[in-house]
Parts: C-alpha cells; structure tokens; sequence
C-alpha cells in the first residue's frame, strides 16, 4: 500500500462519493443537511462546492419522502446516495426502504433494479436517548433485496463504499457516530472492498469474535485483557452483513471451536441469533460450546451516561463470554 | 455427576417415543433395573429401566410428550457425593447391572455376562457418569474423541453438567504441542493457567478462570428439587400387562411352597478363578451363572421329576432339560423381563452354556429374541445376586413346576472343620408347584444341586 | 364545473382528436372494461388469486390522461392500475398472465394485480402501499429533470403523471412528496382519481375539506383544478394543457379529477357504505357509452361500428385469458431469480420478463441497460 496517508473515517466517506462523482455523473447525494451545512457530521463536507446544488441536495425533512424519491430515480437510471443524518430517522421512510427499495427488482420481474446507497449513522451516539440511538442492522438485514455494509475504519469505509455505489442493488451503509473522527491509512490510489467478505483484525486460536462495526472496538479491548488470561481471541470483522461471510467465520471457528458474535443491536433475532444459527448449523461438529453472544442489553437506550455504556455490547461483556465460552468462567 | 436419561430406541422402527406414564418422580430414589416409565412407541407400549442408581432430580419430558430418541426425558443424580472414594465393588453394580444372569458382586467382579458396553476397568468409579452414546460431550469432544480413538464413557468432563469438552480429550489424548496451542489456557484440568492471574479486583479480569470452574463443580450437582410426589394414575404397558396376568395366574392357580438352602461357594469362587485364568487366552470368561445354570441342570438329570408340568389331568415329564434364563431387558428393549431358554443345558457343555447364555442375553437387549429363543423352558433360574439380595423368593413361571432364586454370593462367617472363618456362601430358595413336585423332592434335588456346587468339578464333566 | 387557479391554462383551445384518435380511446376503454370484467371472472374461479382492484367506470381518466402525453413520460401508479398499464399499451394476455401468476405476465407472476410494470412502456407501476408510489414518482420526475438538465445539459423536458386516489390524499409520504415536487421544481402532475371513496369510507367523512380537495395544492404552492373525470374527452384537452404547461414551467401541478369506481374497493367488498341509488346513477354517466354516444351522435361511427369493435374487443380478451391460461407457472427457480440484480449465495441474477426479451429479440435490438 503504497502512499499510505491518515484520514478520518468522515473524510474516506467523502473521498468515496466523491470519487464516485466525478466519474459517473448518475450519482447524486441527497439528505438532510448535507449541502450548505456540509452535513450533520460534516461527512460531506465541500462536495457542495465541488458538484454544485444539482448533485449535493439540501432535502427539507422528509425521510420518508426523499427516500422514496431516491428510489422512484433509480427506476430511469440514476444511482442516488441518500445520506439519513441517522439511520433513527429512517424509521420514518421505513416503507420506501423496506418495501420499496429491495423488493421492486422482484415484483416488477426483473424490469427495475434498484441501484440506491442509504447511509447514515447507526447505534448509540453519546446519550442520545432512545430514539435516536438504534441500531437498524438486525431490523434491516432480515429483508431480502438489499444488502448492507458496516465499516469499522476509514480504509473500509471508502473501498465499501465505492463499490456500494457501483452496486447494481440497493446497498444500507451504516456507519457510527462514534466512529467518524477515528483515523486510518488510506491510500492515495483508488481502490475498492467487495462487498461480502470478512476480515480478521486480530489473529488469535482460542477463541473466534465475529464483530462488525462500533464492535470490532469492544472485542480488540476484550482480546486485550483477554491475552493476558492467556486466551487469544480472533477477531474477524464482517464489515458485510449481507451478504454476509459465513466462510470466514466458519474457517475461524473450525480453528478455534469457540464462536461470541458482538452485536450492537438487541439479541431477540439479530444478526447475533443469524450468526450463531448459521454458525452451529455449519460448524456442529467444530463446536467445543454454544456460540455465545454479546449485545446490547434489551432495553431502550437510556439517556445517562454510566447506563447508556453499560447497555453497550462492550469489553467486559465480550470477556465474560468468552471466558464462558472457553470454559474458563 | 448428573446422569441423563434418555428416550431409548425401542424398536428398528422407532424414531420417537411418549412416555404414558412416570413411574418416578422428581426427588425418587431409584435403583438399577426399576421401572421408570412407560414408553409408547409405534408399535407398542414399553417399559424405560433406570440403569444407576441414585436420585431423580428432573423430569424434562412430561408425560403425553413425543420426543426424539436420544432426548433427555429425565436427569438422576448418582448417590452421594462418594463417587471417588467409594472402592469398586460397591460401584460395580451399577454401570452394567446386568439383571438376569447369576452373578455375585463378588469382589472385582465384573458384572454381568453381557459385557458389551462395560467400561474398561477404570480405577474410579465416576468414569462412566452416563451410558456410552449418552454421554453429555461437545461436538468437537465427540469428534476429537473419536480421532484419537478416545473412550468417551473413560472421562470426566469438566464442562458444565459434567459436560466433556475439548480439553478433556484432549488431556487425556496427551495433548501434544500443536494441539495444545488451540486450547484455552486452563484446558488441562487441575492445570493452573500460566499467565499471571489478575487481582480480583480488576474490572475485567476477574478470579482466575481455574479457580472459577472448581468453584462450579459442587453448584453443579446441586441440581434438584421443585416438586414432590404426585398422585396419579396411568395406563398398563402391554409388557406390565402380560407380567400382571401371567404372575397373578401364576401366583393364584399355582399352591407355591419354598424350599432354601445355603451353598459353600468357596469351592465354586476358588474353580471359577481358576479356568478363567486359564481360559483367558481363549476369549472364554464363566460367570457363575454359567456354573450354576449347569449344575441346575445336571441335577435335573438325577431329580427328573422336577423337570415337569401341570397339565390339568395329567403330569408331563419332559425329555429334554431347558434352563430358562430371567432377563431384565434394558430401556432399549423397553425394560421389563423376558425368559431366555438354554435348550438341553444337561447336555451342553460350561462353555456351550456360557457362549449361548452371553449370545441370548446380549440378543435379548439389544434385537430381541425370537419366540423359540423365550419358549419350552422346563425350569427357570432368576438372579438378584448382583444386587447384593441375601435371598428371595420367585414366582413360578408357568408351565414350569419350579423356579429357582438365587442370592448374592456373600463373604460371611462360616463354620468350616469347627472353626469359624470367612468363606463364601450363597443362598438359594427353589419355589415349586405343589401339585407336581412334593417337598422331598424338592429337597432332594437341592441337595443334589448343593453337592454339584460344593463340588464343582463334577460339574465340569 | 371546471374550477381553475391557473386561468392562464386553455383546455377549450385544445383541439378533439380526428376520428381515428377517437376510436383508439372508445377501444382502450372497451379493453379495459372488457379486461376488468374477465379478471372478475378470472378471481371468482379462482385463476386469479389475491386482492383484485378493478377500474370499471375510471377509464376515461387513464385514457384521457395517457392519451395527453408523450409515450415516453413517466406514468406511475397505486395498485388499481391494470387501466393504467393497458392505456400505456400493455399486452391484454401479458396482463392476464400476471394475474394468474404465470411466467408470461408483467413481473413473471411475481407482482400480482397491484404490480403491473412496464418498462417499455414507460409504466412504472403498480404500487401497493397507498400513496407510496408518489414520492417514487417525485424521483420519476427528479429524474427525468435530472437526466435532461444536469447530465445532458439541456432543459427539462418530461412530464411525469403520478395517479393516486383520493384516499391516499391523507397519507403522509403523499404530502412529503407535494412538497419536494415543489421545492425542486418538479415537472409532474398528482393525478387525483377521485372517485369519492377511500375504499369505504367516503371522502367527506376521512378528508378535511373532500369538497375542494385542491386546497391542499395550495399548501404546496402548486397549480391545481377539478375536472370531469367520466368524458375522456374533456379529460383529454384539460390533461394536454396541463401537461404542456408542466413541461415548460417545470412544475408539479394538482389535478383533481371528478369519477366514479363502479365497483367495490376489491372483490370482497359488499359496498354497503353507499346506496344503490348512487350507484345507478353514476353508471347512467359510463364514460364508455358517454364517448359512444358523441361519436354516434356525430355522426362519426354507427351503432354498428361500436357493436363490432365491443365483440372484437370481446374476442381479444377472450383469447388473451386462453393465452394467459396455457401460459406455464413459474419454475420453482424463479423464486431466487430477480432478488439481487446480481448472483450470490441462493439468488440467481436478473432478467427481464420473457415478453420483453422475445421482442428484444425480434427487433434484433440489443438487451435493454440501464
């Protein structure tokens, strides 16, 4: 990797639609505050000067109404990103992305794809509160049609982005407020992530941590304290939910026979309870225990501090596991 | 260790089974070879023995409940807490407790002729916590098991429920180098985790991962209690059918009378020691079963009026001498009793006896036997001597004039040339039919047996 | 009864088609009569499954509307739609096909009634949920914009007909998509089929101010009038004003169009909430016989001539049933077919609908992009 450079996750984003931009005149970006106030989170920061108000598109609040015309675009070819200043407020246009955007491939035969990237932030923010705290992967996921990224650093973000916008399917970016300051290597030379496969942050044999997102934070802590228990944890981080690489994850735990999926969302079913099921399905005879999960607690998000951190799927939650896990609770 | 009980096949066909009836419940003290429950399968109702002994601490499946074969239906806890410390003669009974056969809990003895899924001799007694192919394992464990070529029924798992998991295998593997490298760092149980165990107080660290799970253990066998006794009434199996009408007949048309006796087994323990050393080689291990058996018939031989039955207007006095053996079939054959003929034992020799009685007894628990294989018996011998039974009295099996019960084989102060001493004895009580055989004759042919036993070679030949 | 906020609009300056324009509409209205009357049929014997929304009495409003604009703007729809999607030139058996859930239809026999698409035809469904289709079609009419002015750097120059029915006037995606229209300066018009009911319950009873449901257009700063929806005629020249006003201002415009559903809301509808009376009385106004009469009355068909072309008419959309009925069931391998547009894990790609393709094909034209 050559030229290798430390940009913001916010500026990979940019960088992404961007260069996206500049060379498909189909792509637009349209959201909330994205243009004159250079977005919520500033992710879109100058594109505005760059593409001009055609392309970077103020919309008044009307998720449900901004979406669905993202989505009515890409039926004469357009290939739209819809930035939702939070992946909460999507909740409101949930018909369009849920009924419309993934489904219209299908009941029109074939006829309409549905080229379209929805992102925004995704997940407890800091104390927030409920509304504006969820975590929509699990709600989402669940919907044939689409397909959904999850990037945990900037070089992610930028390679999963581009090929999301280049993606023929709808395509749910989520990123994390928390997250969008965060620095990484990214090089100067275009390139792209394919949308699907798995990394591994952190090779360990003891103990497999399927992580994707925020998460792939809270298991590097936990392999930490838990190295020094002597337990090397494998962290693998999705960054695709669907489709979703199963491979990666069944190779792991045939190494290691121990699975904890860390899951932002809720656990009643979630991608936890759909990776465990798949995992237990395919690696049965890999398995020394159950496949564990970590998620947040199944409550609304509570606004304090201390208890919004402890709903969190974080470190001492992903350690208990494990050590349950591994049998060495 | 909790054992688990599982639906048992009980029949090719079956893939599931309701249980009609518990005939335990939560809290019960069982003992091997108690009825459990009633299970109805596809093709008839049959009978679920307990094979340990020891305390039922759930029933997981209730009654009218399809469920799978393999399903745990209920978990006991084994007696006490002195499964490691309890020598092996008093364990021995109850991994294989084979019913039927003769056979006293002699020391070391292993029990039972049909040996198939007897353990191999482990020094401890907890090793087989659940029958073979019940045992709570990992899948991996199970896996890793079976590459190794490891006996599953040999380990202790350390997981939770007793549950074998990877480490247990492997540290019984030996784990080499490689392997040990996949394993947490506590794999090998007792083995202290080499990295330096955080402070208690540490945020996330806490106790050592070691020290935890020993803590755990004794938890774990604490699983119990909720509900008490239940009354309640169910349907007969078919088999408790067949047992109730035949044994009330028995018992009622039959004028039963008893007859005991007391056997110096000295000689029979010294001879049987004896040719199974030397008939190791050969494969051939006699069970006094076997000896008794021939000996029961050999004296038919010189008592032919035993070897007889009522026959309303007449006596039959049969040619051939055929010992029928009691056998208390397995949850697998839906428990119960079935009779095992031994045809013409007069004229087969110990080791014919011995083979045939192993091959119809293991038959009758695990195929079933054939109606020619459970029929013609003329005399019948019923064995609770592993059980530890002083002695008792049996329940003629009809068309048979008599049946003979056999205690255990006992270490007791006898009296030998005046003096006391410990010798073995084992005592017998022969049930006859009044209306075929009178007390004398039941005498003589126990003194006839007595003189067989007291002197076994004769026995041999 | 023709109400207007725009007086600089003259519909009367439009002139009546010739003759042979005339007698295409009487026979799109007769197909579509004759279509909804045969999927009736079709549900009741159960060929055709689900919920079915017929048009009867409403066919005037797509053929007058569609008849007004090009064949290349944008058409967009609720569920009742199979007028819409005829008007636009679909196929009577791929329709039938459809409903009867066979390989041939619009969607393969994935979409339903409530799903006609047609891309060829510029018919972009066929959409379930009410008022859904309305922001869609905003992003029909951004489109079109867009493609006209920012990548090919000339003027807008579509029209967008977004149809909806009174009913979907309460939803809120409807309202947000009034809005952006207008913010953006959209080139499309809310054609509002009101037929007085939201599926039972009448339109004074669920809408504030149902008697002049243009005053919601001007919440929006948008251009609105009432027109008679039952003479396709007059539906016609409002219609081609209003579009080639839409065309060049670039604006969204709030048609609100007088009509009548002849019958239920569905299949199942007992249609109690309304008398009989009312109903007589609407059907005495048939667009059909309305349109037949004018052309009888001048003299420009005979009685006969409109007899002949209802039996024609009758003979097709017996013959499209028959076709649709030897059309095949899909193959279980459709059900992964057309769920990404790409191969992956159970899903086997994307195609389009057989009709389209054996056309493709017979023009020798390249497979659609796009």
């Amino acid at each position: 990797m050559p030229m290798a450079r430390e940009i913001e996750f916010r500026e990979a984003l940019r960088e992404a639609m961007s260069e996206e931009m500049r060379s498909d005149p189909r792509v637009f970006l349209m959201g909330e505050e994205v243009a004159q106030y250079h977005g919520a989170y500033k992710v879109s920061k100058g594109m505005l000067e760059e593409f001009g108000p055609r392309r970077i598109i103020d919309t008044p609040i009307s998720e449900s109404g901004f979406a669905g015309m993202g989505i009515g675009a890409t039926m004469l070819g357009l290939r739209p990103i819809v930035e939702f200043m939070s992946w909460s407020f999507s909740l409101v246009a949930a018909d369009q992305i849920m009924n419309n955007a993934p489904k219209i491939l299908y009941m029109s035969g074939g006829q309409f794809g549905c080229p379209i990237v929805f992102r925004g932030n995704d997940g407890a923010g800091g104390q927030l509160g409920s509304t504006h705290s969820w975590c929509v992967e699990s709600l989402y996921a669940n919907v044939p049609g689409l397909k959904m990224i999850i990037p945990s650093d900037p070089y992610d973000a930028k390679g999963l982005l581009k090929s999301a916008i280049r993606d023929e399917n709808p395509v749910f970016c989520l990123e994390s407020e928390r997250l969008l300051s965060i620095k990484g290597d990214v090089p100067e030379e275009e390139y792209v992530i394919p949308i699907g496969e798995a990394v591994i942050r952190r090779p360990g044999t003891d103990c497999t941590l399927v992580g994707f997102g925020r998460t792939v934070y809270f298991c590097e802590q936990a392999a930490e304290e838990l190295a020094k228990e002597g337990i090397e944890c494998e962290i693998l981080d999705m960054r695709s939910i669907r489709p979703l690489d199963l491979d990666a994850i069944v190779t792991s735990v045939r190494k290691t026979n121990y699975c904890v999926v860390v899951d932002q969302s809720w656990s009643f079913a979630s991608i936890g309870s759909e990776v465990a099921a798949e995992v237990h399905k395919a690696c049965f005879d890999d398995l020394d225990n159950h496949v564990h999960r970590v998620h947040n607690d199944d409550v609304p998000a509570p606004y304090s501090h201390d208890l919004e951190q402890e709903m969190l799927p974080h470190a001492r939650k992903i350690c208990e596991a494990v050590r349950s896990a591994t049998y060495n609770a | 260790m909790p054992i688990d009980i599982t639906m048992p096949r009980l029949s090719d066909t079956m893939e599931q089974g309701t249980i009609v009836k518990w005939h335990v419940a939560q809290g019960d003290a069982v003992e091997s070879g108690d009825v459990l429950a009633d299970v109805e399968t596809d093709k008839a109702t049959m009978e679920m023995q307990a094979y340990d002994d020891g305390t039922i601490t759930s029933i997981a499946v209730p009654e009218g409940q399809p469920v799978e074969i393999g399903t745990v239906v209920a978990v006991m806890a084994e007696e006490g807490e002195d499964a490691e410390t309890t020598p092996a003669p008093a364990a021995a009974p109850a991994p294989a407790e084979a019913p039927a056969p003769a056979e006293a809990p002699a020391p070391a003895e292993v029990p039972a002729p049909a040996e198939a899924p007897a353990p191999p001799a482990t020094p401890h007694a907890e090793a087989p916590k659940t029958r073979a192919g019940h045992v709570r394992i990992s899948p991996v464990a199970r896996r890793l098991a079976e590459e190794h070529g490891v006996d599953i029924t040999t380990l202790q798992g350390s997981g939770p429920m007793g549950r074998i998991v990877k480490r247990d295998v492997l540290s019984a593997v030996g784990a080499t180098q490689e392997t040990t490298a996949s394993v947490p760092p506590s794999a090998a149980p007792g083995a202290p985790p080499t990295p330096a165990a955080p402070a208690p107080a540490a945020v996330v660290v806490q106790a050592t991962p070691v020290a935890r799970a020993a803590e755990k253990k004794p938890a774990d066998l604490t699983v119990s209690s909720g509900f008490g006794l239940q009354s309640h009434s169910e349907p007969l199996s078919n088999m408790r059918q067949v047992i109730a009408s035949r044994l009330v007949e028995s018992k009622q048309t039959i004028p039963h009378y008893q007859v005991s006796m007391a056997f110096d087994m000295d000689p029979m323990v010294e001879m049987r020691t004896t040719l199974n050393d030397q008939l190791k080689s050969h494969g051939v291990k006699l069970t006094f079963n076997d000896l008794v058996l021939r000996c029961c018939a050999l004296a038919m031989y010189t008592n032919p009026l035993m070897n007889a039955s009522w026959g309303g207007d007449h006596i039959d006095y049969h040619g051939d001498v055929n010992v029928g053996v009691a056998v208390s079939l397995p949850p697998e054959r839906g428990g119960g009793l079935v009779v095992a003929t031994i045809r013409n034992a007069d004229r087969k020799s110990l080791r014919a006896i011995s083979e045939e009685t192993h091959v119809l007894v293991d038959k009758a628990r695990t195929k079933g036997l054939t109606v020619d294989e459970m029929s013609d018996a003329t005399f019948t011998i019923s064995n609770l001597g592993m059980y530890g039974v002083d002695n008792f009295t049996a329940i003629i099996n009809p068309p048979n004039s008599a049946i003979l019960a056999l205690g255990a084989i006992q270490q007791k102060p006898v009296v030998r040339d005046g003096q006391v001493v410990v010798g073995h004895e084992m005592s017998v009580t022969l049930s006859n039919d009044h209306r075929v055989v009178d007390g004398a004759t039941a005498a003589e042919y126990l003194v006839t047996l007595k003189d067989l036993i007291e002197n076994p070679g004769m026995a041999l030949v | 009864m023709s109400t207007t906020t725009t007086p600089n609009l003259k519909a009367h300056e439009v002139p009546i088609p010739e003759l042979d324009v005339l007698k295409s509409w009487l026979l799109d209205m007769l197909r579509i009569r004759e279509f909804e009357v045969r999927a009736m049929q079709a549900y009741q014997n159960k060929l055709a499954g689900g919920f079915l929304h017929v048009y009867n009495g409403q066919e005037a409003v797509a053929v007058g509307c569609i008849a007004a604009m090009r064949h290349t703007d944008p058409v967009i729809t609720a569920y009742r739609d199979h007028g819409h999607a005829l008007a636009r030139g679909l196929d009577p058996k791929i329709g039938f096909a459809e409903l009867f859930g066979r390989i041939d239809g619009c969607a393969k026999g994935k979409g339903g009634s409530m799903h006609f698409f047609d891309r060829d035809n510029h018919m972009f469904g066929g959409h379930g949920i009410v008022g859904a289709q309305c922001p869609l079609g905003t992003g029909l009419a951004f489109a079109t914009k867009y493609n006209d002015e920012v990548i090919n750097g000339g003027k807008s120059d579509s029209v967008t007909a977004c149809f909806l029915g009174d009913g979907a006037l309460n939803q809120g995606s409807v309202h947000e998509a009034m809005n952006l229209a207008a913010i953006f300066d959209l080139p499309i018009i809310f054609c509002v089929e009101n037929n007085r009911y939201a599926m039972g319950t009448a339109i004074d009873r669920c809408t504030a101010s149902g008697d002049q449901i243009t005053n919601r257009a001007v919440a929006f700063d948008m251009e609105a009038r009432t027109i008679r929806g039952m003479d396709v005629i007059e539906v016609y020249r409002e219609m081609t004003e209003i579009v080639e006003w839409v065309r060049s201002e670039s604006r969204p415009y709030f048609l609100d169009i007088d009509t009548y559903r002849f019958k239920g809301h569905s299949m199942s509808d007992p249609r109690k909430y309304r008398t009989h009376e009312e109903e007589v009385e609407f059907e005495a106004n048939d667009p059909i016989d309305k349109l037949s009469r004018y052309l009888t009355s001048s003299k420009l068909m005979a009685e006969e001539d409109i007899k002949a072309m209802s039996k024609s008419v009758r003979s097709e959309i017996r013959e499209a049933v028959a076709w649709a009925k030897q059309s095949p069931v899909p193959d279980v391998s459709e059900l992964h077919h057309d769920v990404y547009a790409d191969v992956w894990g159970p899903f086997t790609g994307t195609s389009l609908p057989r009709y389209m393709l054996e056309k493709r094909s017979g023009e020798g034209g390249d497979a659609d992009g796009a």
